[in-house]
């Protein structure tokens, strides 16, 4: 499991383990990663025994997108981290209520002037090949992290650290020039085992990303790409063997082909899209075999604009845009009231959310008031405002197999064209909408999505330095004031004084919209009913995966080809 | 028998089959649905109403809603328009290139030919499909892109035919008269030997536009053929797969539209070839 809060792109998976420590953009509605306020519905109708906990059976899962890279360091998107998440640990993790915990450090000191971290590492760990974790492997992570060889988003956090150093085998200390508040979750950061890893100076091209060797409770086995990946359950593991024996991830690139795996068996858990949830769930049939479960998964959809854009460089226009979309149609259209209108890039229900933000209710007569200010006036064909002779004519991109946000840009482009915008929409390929259109910024605008972190720190996603190709402020938001803030909410441990820089990013967000947030999906998952342990929780259902089981009568694949 | 008399002929024989009359009406029925949506729907096809969402065929619905709540007659009617506008451009385009390189290589031979008809060859190499997948993925969804694509992979049939045409008839005395007449090379090919060509050259449009309008349906299908919010029929259709287990009508009105139409293509085409050349009959 991964730890800290940084950004990742969530591609595409509903994946079981959760990868919640980088921020992510994410290419489904509502990825499996931990919610909060779990409004959840109770698991199932209880009607199944618990059963005794036995070893065995295997959880097949689907997933639309496939594994880029093993090695979390180096890919951005969901896939790749929930799958990254079974063979890999951090020195720390986040527990079923979203709290900082061990994982493969035992415990931590932190000294009382917040500048220096103390790991006391765990002596049980071996890696998959059998050789010993120590802190040597925690070193050369550190190393790799900040090594300019290394092409990752996340390097941000450990360039802070003034020196690293490993005193015994089971003993990291991190110290900072001053107080880094991320700190500790950035340590979650997948450690990599160094015996195997040097003397490859580009990590994102060693053999490891492709058959990855770490400390988790699984090992890989197999990756068939485009097809499926398959881990089986590591013996050794710190936390003892877990109980499921082989965990197979099945590429579906279609929600609806996955849901009729489902149905037919083909599939254990997926995460359910609202209009599966909403109108075809509810069959004795479905209610026999599966339980669903609810909550506000850790992510929003958002609008979002290249602000070097001459039409959205203006902050009126975007405002205008705002008030333009009806975010409420969206949220019953789409997502059949199952989520929230997104106010900003932060969970309701967590402490850094700040609801006091300006809002930007329905309202097309404020946009086109707001569009004439602006300089925008009527006169173009089709009721198409104009500006100088330009029309105010642009393309929405989004990426393909995502019928949510399909549906949410046929609304989006309904609401613009009543104002008297003329938007195209256009989806792509998700590889292809992020390597050779998001990163390269050849956007006018788009739909995407960023997962929400515990740590509040969105320093990679806002920061007027984080603006190149590999670097996740892709919409090239630049604020002198908002920089001021990041870096005041790092730099303190007080989560007082870390509300209130959060509270006003989120106010200046909000008034100067250089996205147009959308919606706060719920995560709908159902699994299998003869998967038992599952215990929701603000985290989700994935924390602890390791303990979920099938009693030995239900365990339904009882020999595997190895 | 002079032009007026064989067209007429040509009518007359097609009229006596009935499944040639059925085709023809089916065709003949899409077009001014085509035409003239407005005859059977006045809903506006991407009028979006959440509060109707996959609503079952009514009376305010003829044929149902989809997944965002739009009237499905009124998406099928403009669609209509979509989809037959490309079959019938696409092919043009193919008819037009197809043309020109059967009669090229019809009527210069040798090297020419040769050259043409290798070039034929090698087109016919591709799998079509993939290539135009290929290409969009390289140029772009759009309509007139995917007109533009399915006239340029869709020639080779009809260049063979009219080389084949072509050099038959330009053995023919009426073409030495006017070449003693001093026609032109131009002359003679367009007023002299394309005239020649056409009724097979018609047979193969009107069997090409139903392929280019499933090339069409399953490129939409696919999403990368017509972008929505424009509906094509194949776009249509793919709502209705998502949803096919309790949305039916999602996925039977586009399907038998579709269905419809290029049956109706397929045996107004061969009937047209029957009856310009009743030699061909049951061939």
């Amino acid at each position: 499991m991964k730890t800290k809060s940084r950004p990742r792109r969530r591609a595409a998976a509903p994946r079981i383990l959760p990868a919640l420590f980088a921020l992510l953009l994410f290419a489904l509605a509502a990825p499996l990663l931990p919610g909060c306020g779990g409004r959840g519905d109770a698991p199932g109708t209880g009607d199944a025994s618990p059963g005794v906990p036995a070893h065995g059976d295997a959880i097949v899962e689907g997933s639309i997108g496939d594994v880029s890279g093993f090695l979390t360091a180096v890919t951005t998107d969901s896939a790749s981290h929930g799958a990254a998440a079974y063979v890999f640990n951090g020195l720390v993790r986040y527990d079923k209520d979203l709290k900082l915990e061990g994982d493969l450090a035992e415990s931590w000191d932190i000294s009382p002037d917040g500048k220096k971290i103390t790991f006391h590492l765990r002596k049980n760990v071996k890696w998959h090949d059998g050789a010993p974790f120590t802190s040597e492997d925690v070193l050369f992570t550190y190393r790799k992290m900040i090594d300019p060889k290394t092409p990752t988003a996340y390097g941000e956090d450990f360039r802070q650290v003034r020196r690293a150093h490993a005193p015994d085998p089971h003993t990291f200390v991190a110290e900072y020039d001053r107080p880094f508040a991320p700190a500790l979750a950035s340590w979650g950061m997948h450690i990599l085992p160094k015996h195997l890893l040097e003397g490859h100076p580009d990590i994102s091209k060693s053999p490891l990303n492709k058959k990855p060797v770490g400390t988790g409770p699984y090992r890989f086995a197999e990756w068939k790409t485009g097809e499926k990946t398959v881990f089986d359950a590591y013996a050794d593991y710190h936390e003892g063997k877990p109980y499921i024996a082989r965990v197979v991830t099945r590429v579906i690139p279609d929600l609806a082909t996955m849901f009729l795996e489902l149905k037919s068996g083909g599939l254990d858990l997926m995460n359910l899209t609202p209009l599966q949830r909403t109108r075809q769930t509810e069959t004795k049939q479905f209610r026999k075999s599966f339980n669903k479960y609810q909550y506000l998964s850790s992510g929003y959809t958002y609008l979002g604009f290249r602000l070097s854009h001459p039409y959205f460089k203006e902050k009126k226009v975007r405002q205008a845009i705002a008030y333009a979309v009806n975010k409420k149609e969206i949220i019953e259209g789409v997502l059949f009231g199952l989520g929230q209108e997104a106010t900003g890039p932060f969970k309701p229900g967590t402490w850094p959310y700040n609801p006091d933000v300006k809002r930007y209710p329905h309202d097309p007569a404020k946009a086109k008031e707001l569009l004439a200010e602006a300089g925008w006036k009527p006169g173009g064909r089709d009721g198409v405002l104009v500006k100088d002779g330009r029309r105010f004519e642009f393309t929405l991109l989004t990426n393909a197999g995502n019928e949510s946000r399909a549906k949410t840009a046929a609304i989006l482009q309904q609401n613009l064209a009543a104002v008297g915008i003329k938007m195209e929409i256009r989806t792509l390929e998700w590889a292809a909408f992020i390597n050779e259109f998001v990163k390269k910024r050849k956007f006018d605008a788009l739909i995407l999505g960023w997962s929400i972190t515990p740590d509040p720190d969105q320093y990679d996603i806002w920061h007027s330095s984080k603006t190149g190709p590999d670097e996740l402020n892709h919409v090239g938001y630049a604020n002198p004031e908002v920089d001021r803030l990041l870096e005041e909410g790092r730099r303190t441990f007080d989560i007082e004084g870390r509300k209130k820089a959060y509270s006003r990013i989120q106010e200046i967000l909000a008034e100067e919209q250089p996205l147009v947030f959308l919606y706060y999906p719920d995560a709908l998952p159902a699994v299998h009913k003869r998967i038992r342990g599952i215990v929701p929780a603000p985290a989700g259902i994935s924390y602890n995966f390791i303990q979920w089981y099938v009693p030995k009568g239900e365990q339904r694949y009882t020999t595997f080809q190895q | 028998m002079n032009g007026h008399s064989m067209l007429r002929e040509t009518l007359r024989r097609l009229s006596r089959n009935p499944l040639a009359v059925a085709g023809a009406a089916v065709v003949l029925f899409f077009c001014v649905l085509a035409l003239f949506p407005w005859l059977v729907s006045s809903h506006d096809p991407n009028r979006i109403d959440i509060l109707k969402i996959l609503e079952p065929p009514s009376g305010a619905h003829p044929l149902g809603t989809d997944d965002l709540g739009r009237d499905v007659l009124a998406r099928m009617l403009h669609g209509a328009r979509i989809s037959l506008s490309v079959g019938f451009v696409a092919e043009s385009i193919a008819i037009g290139i197809g043309l020109v390189i059967g009669l090229l290589a019809g009527y210069y031979g040798g090297k020419v030919d040769s050259l043409l008809m290798r070039f034929v060859d090698i087109m016919l190499c591709f799998p079509t499909f993939f290539l135009i997948l290929a290409v969009i993925a390289f140029i772009g969804p759009s309509i007139w892109n995917i007109m533009f694509i399915i006239g340029v992979t869709g020639w080779m049939g009809v260049a063979r035919l009219v080389r084949a045409e072509t050099l038959s008839l330009k053995e023919r005395d009426f073409v030495a008269a006017a070449r003693a007449q001093g026609a032109g090379t131009a002359r003679i090919l367009f007023r002299h030997i394309l005239p020649n060509t056409l009724a097979p050259i018609l047979v193969a449009a009107t069997l090409g536009v139903a392929g280019a309008i499933l090339v069409e349906s399953g490129l939409s299908f696919l999403g990368i053929g017509v972008q929505p919010p424009t509906p094509s029929w194949g776009n249509i259709l793919t709502a209705g797969k998502d949803n096919i287990e309790f949305a039916w009508w999602l996925s039977l009105f586009p399907g038998l539209a579709i269905f419809l139409t290029v049956l109706g293509y397929n045996l107004l085409g061969e009937g047209i070839r029957d009856a310009v050349d009743p030699r061909l009959k049951g061939r």
